[in-house]
C-alpha cells in the first residue's frame, strides 16, 4: 500500500502559471483543485470532507489553493499544521486577483469555497462555486468517466 | 441589446435553462423588494439620480464586513453627488433582523433589500459578497464587481466603484467595466 504523505507546511506560493504547471503534473490522473480561506466558514466546514475524500480516492491527485492575504499567512500555517490534510496545500501569491481568478477559469465568479476538477487529460470538466458535499464532486468525477 | 427581465421571462415560458444574467450594457427593469424593515422600495422611484448602485452584501461574510466601513463613506458622500447606493441581502440564512442589528452597528444611512429567495440574486447574477452593480440614470448597467482591489483597505491601487461612477458623474465612459474578486458565496435557497 502507498503511504498517505499528510503535509504539515505550505508547499508554497502559486500564481495562475505555475498553479496550471502544478495541474499538468499530474496529467493521467483526474485532479480535484480547491479554492478557499481560512476566514472563510462554508471552506472550513468542507475541509474535513475534502481530507476524508482525499484518502479515500486515492486515484485523484487533490490540490488546494488558499486565497489569504499575507496578513492572514499565519493563520493559514497553523491550520494546515493543525489539520495535516493528505495534499498539497498552496497559497496564491500576492498579485490581482481579478487576473487570477479569470486565468484560472473565466467563468469562476471568485467566490470561495470553489472546486475545479480537470480530467486525466487535464481539461477541465467541472467548476463548483460554493459549498459542495464530497458526493457532489464524486458525481463530477463520474460525469468525467473517473 | 438585451433586456435581462425579457429574457427570463423568454426563458421561463419556454421552460429552459435559467435566462442569462444581466452583462454590461444591458438595462434592467426597476424592481420592488422590501427592505430589511419590512417597506417596500421601488428602485423607479429613484428616477432623476444620476446613478445606481446595487451592491449585494452579508452580515456574516468577513470581505463584505471588510467593506463596511467604506460602504457606508461611500454612500454618504456619493448621496450629496446624485447617487443612489442601495444595499441587497439575498443570503437565506441572514434574517431581516439581524440585517437591521447589522446596518445600526455599521452606520449604514443606505436601504438593504431583503431578497427573498434570491431572485434578484439570480436575474443579476450575482454570485458573491460585496459584489456591486452601477447603473445610469437610464437603468443601463456600467460597471459589475468589485468595490477596490483591497480587501484590508490598506493598500488599495484600483478604486474601482469609485472609478466608475465618478466617470459617470463627468460624463465619460467608464474605464474598467468589469472587475471580479474573491467573496463569500450568497447562501441561495436550496443550497
Amino acid at each position: 500500500m502507498i503511504a498517505l504523505l499528510l503535509v504539515t507546511a505550505l508547499a508554497g506560493e502559486v500564481d495562475a502559471a505555475s498553479l496550471r504547471q502544478r495541474i499538468e503534473s499530474h496529467r493521467g490522473q483526474p485532479v480535484v483543485l480547491t479554492f478557499w480561506a481560512t476566514w472563510c466558514a462554508p471552506c472550513i466546514k468542507e475541509f474535513p470532507d475534502l481530507m476524508a475524500l482525499a484518502t479515500r480516492r486515492r486515484d485523484v491527485a487533490f490540490v488546494s489553493v488558499s486565497i489569504d492575504d499575507k496578513e492572514d499567512a499565519r493563520a493559514l500555517d497553523r491550520f494546515v499544521a493543525q489539520r495535516k490534510p493528505p495534499f498539497p496545500v498552496y497559497r496564491k501569491a500576492d498579485g490581482r486577483d481579478d487576473e487570477f481568478i479569470d486565468a484560472v477559469d473565466p467563468t469562476w465568479s471568485g467566490v470561495v469555497p470553489a472546486t475545479i476538477v480537470y480530467g486525466a487529460d487535464g481539461k477541465r470538466t467541472a467548476l463548483l462555486q460554493g459549498e459542495h458535499t464530497p458526493a457532489q464532486i464524486e458525481k463530477a468525477l463520474r460525469e468525467q468517466g473517473q | 441589446m438585451r433586456i435581462a427581465i425579457a429574457a427570463l421571462v423568454v426563458a421561463t415560458l419556454a421552460g429552459s435553462a435559467a435566462a442569462a444574467p444581466i452583462a454590461i450594457g444591458d438595462k434592467l427593469a426597476p424592481f420592488t423588494l422590501k427592505d430589511a424593515a419590512g417597506k417596500d422600495l421601488n428602485l423607479a422611484s429613484l428616477a432623476g439620480k444620476k446613478a445606481v448602485v446595487l451592491a449585494f452584501i452579508a452580515t456574516q461574510c468577513p470581505v463584505s464586513n471588510a467593506y463596511n466601513e467604506r460602504m457606508a463613506a461611500f454612500a454618504k458622500e456619493y448621496e450629496a453627488k446624485g447617487v443612489a447606493f442601495v444595499g441587497i441581502n439575498a443570503n437565506k440564512q441572514e434574517s431581516s433582523a439581524e440585517i437591521v442589528e447589522h446596518a445600526k452597528t455599521h452606520g449604514f444611512s443606505f436601504p438593504i433589500l431583503k431578497d427573498d429567495g434570491n431572485k434578484k440574486a439570480d436575474d443579476l447574477g450575482a454570485q458573491v459578497t460585496p459584489e456591486t452593480y452601477v447603473f445610469d440614470a437610464s437603468w443601463t448597467l456600467r460597471y459589475h464587481g468589485r468595490i477596490d482591489d483591497d480587501k484590508s483597505g490598506k493598500a488599495i491601487a484600483s478604486q474601482d466603484l469609485r472609478n466608475a461612477v465618478d466617470a459617470l458623474l463627468a460624463g465619460k465612459d467608464v474605464p474598467v467595466k468589469e472587475a471580479k474578486a474573491f467573496g463569500c458565496t450568497i447562501k441561495r435557497v436550496g443550497q
